[in-house]
């Protein structure tokens, strides 16, 4: 669909954020079509807060199953849907009841075999739970085609998302006071609009692991080690080694693995002084106000790329499991 | 499999508390709905969620819970249908209701094990607040507004309660620039409402439309001399327009013709200002012009400025519309999504505007402005959402000390922080006159002149929020106030003065729903100057000291304007985030003297709601 006209039903909808973003915002964010690859508890989120944004289609790649876990945890299911029938499938009308206006597609091929092309028709990708090499693999295709991308995952009481949107151009309209015009008089606000333009090193630079041969340089110089920075690669790193996540069952055994891989990236970037102990035992399983709450900065990351208007985060995003705050880290650049 | 419905990829130490727990939810709106399905997936078993509201379409952005086949229903029950479609083990109950209501007592509050507040307005809040405090159950409230919210922890004697700070006031306008020399569009979008209740709504003297004689401008050097209007007692403008059968040719020409001659003729007002361009019927009608920056072509028919002539043609057709509405009624109840009535609105701001060189503004902005609308989106509602069950979590674990205040903010070049949360518990006020131990409240007010009604619906319900207040005369033990019906209508036309209240009483009264006490202590105060509130509140004892020394200028002032004064309610998601949507909650204490019945934020601002949210 082309940046046309919002129709009077699409204004009537979507009016309480249109009177934030603007009319401009969403006309952008109407053209838009999105990739989600994976519709679990997070997917899931993201999905719901998308539609709802009106975007103009939603492609739902997923080639799981549905398990009881998904069953009860995953809003867009419900009680009386098969156990292993695809997940991709099942959340359709759901999904699709969320926004008759958005087109959805569902694709439950396995998103390794995608090749390049699947990607370029897309806006901007947003993908949770995913190998490694997967991330970066994507990341590469995405940036063959410049479409954007956002990455990202919970662990327990632990998320974190980290972007790629390459050379991102955005706008923001700035409410400005007239010159020599008095405080708190509405009619001598003038709206000024500021332009600005991110550019995004690719994930490569910026997910960097122990024995990968990746380029380390330009993230050794981080001026501040991060923990949770630590464990979001240490989360990486484990998944990439064992092909699963760290499993609550058998948690003092996992953690011991955890507590060895966070030893190792430190080492590797030579930080000091950073200590993720406390955050170990907050990783396992996944909280669902957490993916509530990741899901909501992932999708407005999505809207902000898609619609260009507002500044993105550049690049990480990461949840302090134990703070519940949640900030920008910039790294690779 | 109800028992062991505790999700295993849950956090498991907290599976007994979280399924055993009775969780109140207050509101059903943007966050409302995303408090809901967390707890719902989160395992949360026993649930009672309430909310007055019904479904609107602009509500369907957000509140996920609703599809368009809903708008019209309750936002309680479609929520509580929506939650059992996805898990039918979740016990949960809806009241389409008003959390006002007498039936939801101390008792009520005291059967949850938590309360979650997701509101959009303040009047609610307050009260939410005075009964959790009341039954001594732990309250999390929450709001957004456009990117920004909030989630707080209120615990009895822990925290501070939603009371024990002032919130920023709502705006107002004096009286004289909203009816003689308005000089910004929001001045011609207030009288533009005015004129909407003195012709349609319910009567109310503050807001008259017509030129104000008692201006001081006008005065100045004598040059004016009062004949016709201010002293003689006119006829209301209702009364006269109901004798012209609403003729819109006679109304267009009395209010943008008439009285702005009459105006004109207020020479002092216009030395300084450039006088204002009274416009006739006929001239209206073939008038093509408007004032407007904006490039217009390509925008839809509410984002643009339209001709006078093309606003007189609206001003006739409402004016017919809403005559015909009005047949049979006593009164119309203004509404930014009736039609008719947002069409009146923006078509008699627009002509005013132009008449006094204003810049004319869209149907869309003028909604936003006119119906005190706060941007909500789903995102912002999903993270507040999210932050307030993980608080529940807390919370249900006694970890108070680990739920200090959260913000959400928007991204900014200048900022890396989205989410912050304060260092520590914000420590209650001891001189809140809420939630301290004996609170006592200072009251600014005319003895002579205010009645004993007024000072029961104005002071005690509008402004201190209690629903039905109970007052003695302390000393004396006289009920001068009574929630009792009927008990002491005697003293409603009295003056306070009348009924023994005079500066230096002392007054005890007693909100038996609230189950709060209050001690008011009464001074004399009179308005001096014209844009002085009618009476004043201070609760803390060392503000008031400070106070007399400057004459009792500047206090906490009441949040009910003084006569001349509009209100409206300024956005700012700083501090005090507000409701989400504008929509209100429940029976908002309002009084329709405001521009707008409170509030602050829905699901969505007034510190916050979302709308109910």
């Amino acid at each position: 669909m082309s940046e046309k006209q919002l129709s009077t039903d699409e204004a009537e909808v979507y009016d309480r954020q249109i009177r934030l973003w603007g009319i401009e915002a969403q006309e952008k964010l109407r053209a838009a079509n999105v990739l989600l690859i994976g519709v679990r508890s997070l997917g899931s989120e993201i999905a719901k807060n998308i539609l709802l944004s009106g975007i103009n289609s939603l492609t739902i790649l997923d080639d799981g199953v549905v398990s009881q876990d998904d069953v009860t945890r995953n809003f867009l299911l419900h009680e009386k849907v098969a156990l292993g029938s695809k997940i991709a499938e099942q959340v359709l009308p759901r999904a699709q009841a969320l926004n008759p206006l958005v087109k959805i597609v569902v694709d439950t091929g396995s998103v390794a075999a995608k090749s390049g092309d699947y990607f370029k028709e897309f806006t901007i990708v947003v993908a949770t739970k995913l190998k490694f090499e997967l991330i970066l693999k994507i990341d590469g295709f995405c940036r063959e085609h410049n479409v954007k991308f956002i990455y990202g995952e919970v662990a327990g009481f632990f998320g974190y998302s980290v972007s790629d949107f390459q050379d991102h151009e955005y706008f923001e309209d700035r409410i400005q006071l007239a010159t020599g015009a008095k405080r708190g008089h509405e009619g001598d606000k003038k709206t000024k609009r500021i332009k600005g333009k991110l550019t995004y090193p690719p994930l490569n630079k910026v997910l960097v692991l122990p024995n990968t041969k990746q380029d380390i340089g330009s993230i050794k110089k981080m001026s501040r080690p991060n923990k949770l920075f630590v464990c979001m690669l240490m989360l990486l790193e484990f998944r990439k080694r064992f092909e699963r996540d760290p499993d609550l069952e058998n948690k003092s055994d996992e953690i011991e693995e955890l507590r060895d891989i966070a030893t190792e990236i430190i080492k590797l970037y030579q930080f000091t002084k950073v200590n993720v102990d406390n955050l170990l035992d907050l990783v396992f399983g996944e909280v669902s106000p957490v993916c509530a709450i990741l899901g909501g900065i992932m999708s407005q990351e999505v809207i902000k790329a898609a619609s260009h208007k507002e500044v993105t985060i550049n690049n990480i995003f990461l949840f302090d499991p134990v703070t519940y705050s949640g900030k920008e880290l910039t790294v690779g650049a | 499999m109800s028992t062991q419905s505790a999700n295993p990829r849950e956090p498991t130490s907290h599976v007994n508390s979280i399924s055993k727990s009775k969780i109140l939810v207050v509101g059903a709106g943007g966050i409302g709905c995303e408090i809901l399905k967390n707890l719902c997936v989160s395992g949360f078993q026993d649930i009672e969620v309430i909310d007055l509201d019904t479904i609107d379409v602009s509500n369907l952005n957000r509140q996920f819970l609703f599809r368009k086949e809903h708008v019209g229903k309750s936002k309680a029950v479609v929520a509580r249908e929506s939650i059992i479609s996805f898990n039918s083990n979740v016990n949960i109950k809806a009241y389409h209701d008003s959390i006002f209501n007498q039936e939801y007592g101390v008792n009520f509050f005291k059967r949850f094990d938590l309360v979650l507040n997701a509101l959009d307005n303040r009047a609610a809040r307050n009260h939410v607040n005075r009964m959790c405090l009341a039954a001594d159950i732990p309250l999390i409230e929450s709001g957004t507004a456009g990117y920004s919210g909030q989630v707080e922890l209120i615990k009895k004697g822990m925290t501070q309660c939603y009371e024990c700070q002032p919130k920023p006031q709502q705006k107002s306008y004096p009286g004289c620039t909203i009816r003689n020399t308005p000089s910004e569009p929001v001045h011609c979008i207030v009288w533009a409402k005015h004129l909407f209740n003195q012709l349609f709504g319910e009567e109310d003297p503050d807001q008259d439309v017509s030129p104000d004689t008692e201006d001081p401008e006008v005065k100045k050097d004598g040059a004016f001399s009062v004949t016709e209007s201010g002293d003689v007692k006119r006829k209301s403008t209702r009364q006269w327009a109901q004798e012209v059968d609403y003729n819109p040719e006679q109304l267009f020409n009395k209010f943008f013709k008439d009285d702005i001659n009459y105006l004109l003729s207020m020479e002092n007002l216009w030395k300084t200002r450039k006088p204002p361009v009274p416009i006739s019927w006929e001239k209206a009608l073939t008038c093509e012009s408007r004032i407007s920056n904006d490039e217009e072509s390509s925008k839809s028919l509410d984002m643009q400025v339209l001709s006078i002539s093309k606003y007189t043609q609206i001003f006739a057709s409402t004016v017919n519309i809403l005559k015909k509405e009005l047949a049979g009624k006593k009164f119309l109840m203004w509404d930014k999504d009736d039609t008719p009535a947002m069409d009146f609105v923006t078509a008699c701001a627009n002509i005013r505007a132009f008449i006094f060189s204003i810049s004319q503004k869209s149907k869309f902005e003028i909604k936003s402005i006119a119906g005190n609308i706060i941007p909500a989106i789903a995102t912002a509602n999903a993270l507040i959402a999210g932050a307030a069950v993980l608080y529940a979590l807390r919370v249900l674990q006694n970890d108070y000390e680990k739920c200090p205040t959260i913000y959400l903010r928007q991204k900014s070049i200048y900022s890396k922080v989205l989410l912050a949360t304060d260092k520590s518990l914000q420590k209650p006020n001891p001189n809140c006159y809420v939630c301290s131990a004996k609170p006592v409240v200072n009251v600014f007010v005319n003895v002579n002149k205010m009645l004993v009604k007024e000072f029961e619906t104005e002071v005690l319900k509008n402004t201190l929020n209690m629903v039905a207040p109970d007052a003695i005369l302390d000393g004396k033990g006289v009920v001068v106030i009574s929630s009792e019906e009927g008990e002491t209508e005697i003293n409603n036309k009295k003056t306070l003065c009348e009924v023994g209240i005079v500066d230096g009483s002392i007054l005890k009264v007693d909100d038996f729903l609230q189950n709060y006490e209050l001690i008011i202590n009464v001074n004399q105060y009179e308005a001096k100057e014209k844009d002085d509130p009618p009476f004043k509140f201070i609760a803390n004892p060392a503000e008031l000291k400070a106070k007399q020394i400057d004459g009792v200028k500047n206090g906490v002032t009441a949040a009910k304007n003084d006569l001349p004064n509009q209100e409206m309610h300024t956005d700012n998601d700083d501090v005090v985030i507000c409701t989400t949507d504008n929509d209100d909650f429940g029976a908002s204490s309002s009084k329709k003297r405001k521009l707008n019945p409170v509030e602050d934020d829905d699901d969505d601002l007034i510190i916050l709601d979302e709308q109910l949210e």
